[in-house]
């Protein structure tokens, strides 16, 4: 076999092997970078309810299991907390209550990880350490070896050294831009 | 070779699909050196260069990088700031109510007195005429239990 079908149908494995990483670290770059329009990690839900709070019962189980019975929550309160002297926070699984004596709310706020994202997003950021560490630098080995063969995919004037060397030009001018504009 | 793309596929979806994050961090806390949050804060320059371990429920935990979460203190209104550089460790968000416990030291940070009477209004506390100190606690290692 010659070293230009190795190199293609050696692109052509890899490029397969790669699809599930890229995808994984794609969507999530995309998640990533805008997590401060969406947060792609939890679904937060926050619902205020008006229901008249006595203050000087609001910290007796009487008054944990009426409040629950009344916001028809069954999981039990696993904490306890005054956040300061107008917030008093119980704490369920997965659910906060954030009430107010003062102005007799409670707020009931639900976090739930988002299923799918939540993930992609704790691989990009290497949250699983060493093993996945590892396997990332494989993966961007990877991609240098599939951005290197490319090079080499189609010979003569149609290859990259005809017109078409301009596409990668332009992929090597538009980071440097970013840097000189930005840095500067 | 359709039926195992299809099975790697599933397989990939459940396992990310699982509770993946771990509920320790650099191996876990080291219990032996726990010192209550009150104590900690009341005599907080020693522990800038003494390591010590906190512990407290967890109330509340930065919603998009999981870089801080803010524990309970022993004593009323009482919170301490346990703070990470973004990316060292992220904290889930379902961490909230939870009990945390953090190895590490406290961080001073002086405060101007309009920071400081920021911050105190932000808490529904009633304004001061000097600064305050703000105490943040850098941990190397935590655990978080439910």
């Amino acid at each position: 076999m010659s070293w230009f079908k190795l190199n293609r149908n050696l692109h052509r494995d890899i490029g397969y092997f790669c699809i599930g990483m890229t995808l994984v670290f794609a969507i999530s770059g995309i998640a990533l970078n805008h997590i401060h329009q969406f947060n792609s990690n939890y679904q937060v839900s926050r619902v205020s309810h008006q229901i008249t709070l006595d203050v000087e019962r609001i910290e007796t189980p009487e008054f944990e299991s009426q409040l629950l019975q009344k916001l028809a929550l069954t999981t039990p309160v696993k904490a306890r907390f005054w956040q300061d002297k107008n917030t008093y926070k119980l704490f369920l699984k997965d659910t906060t209550l954030y009430l107010n004596p003062q102005a007799n709310t409670v707020l009931v706020e639900q976090v739930k990880p988002r299923l799918l994202l939540r993930q992609l997003n704790f691989l990009h950021l290497n949250e699983a350490r060493a093993a996945w560490m590892w396997f990332s630098d494989f993966y961007a080995v990877l991609l240098i070896y599939l951005a290197l063969s490319a090079l080499f995919m189609v010979k003569g004037k149609k290859g990259v050294w005809g017109p078409r060397g301009i596409l990668v030009l332009a992929g090597f001018a538009a980071p440097i831009g970013f840097v000189v504009y930005y840095s500067s | 070779m359709k039926a195992a793309l299809i099975s790697v596929t599933l397989l990939t979806i459940m396992t990310l699909s699982s509770n993946a994050y771990s509920k320790t961090f650099n191996g876990g806390a080291d219990k032996s050196k726990l010192v209550p949050i009150s104590t900690l804060l009341s005599d907080a320059q020693r522990y800038t260069t003494e390591s010590a371990t906190i512990a407290g429920t967890v109330t509340r935990v930065c919603q998009k990088r999981g870089c801080w979460m803010q524990i309970a203190s022993d004593k009323k209104f009482q919170t301490l700031m346990v703070k990470v550089r973004d990316g060292d460790m992220v904290f889930p968000m379902t961490a909230q109510g939870k009990t945390a416990y953090a190895t590490g030291t406290v961080k001073l940070i002086p405060l101007s007195l309009e920071q400081t009477n920021a911050r105190r209004k932000a808490q529904q506390l009633e304004p001061v005429d000097s600064p305050e100190t703000l105490h943040l606690f850098t941990p190397v290692a935590v655990t978080i239990e439910d």
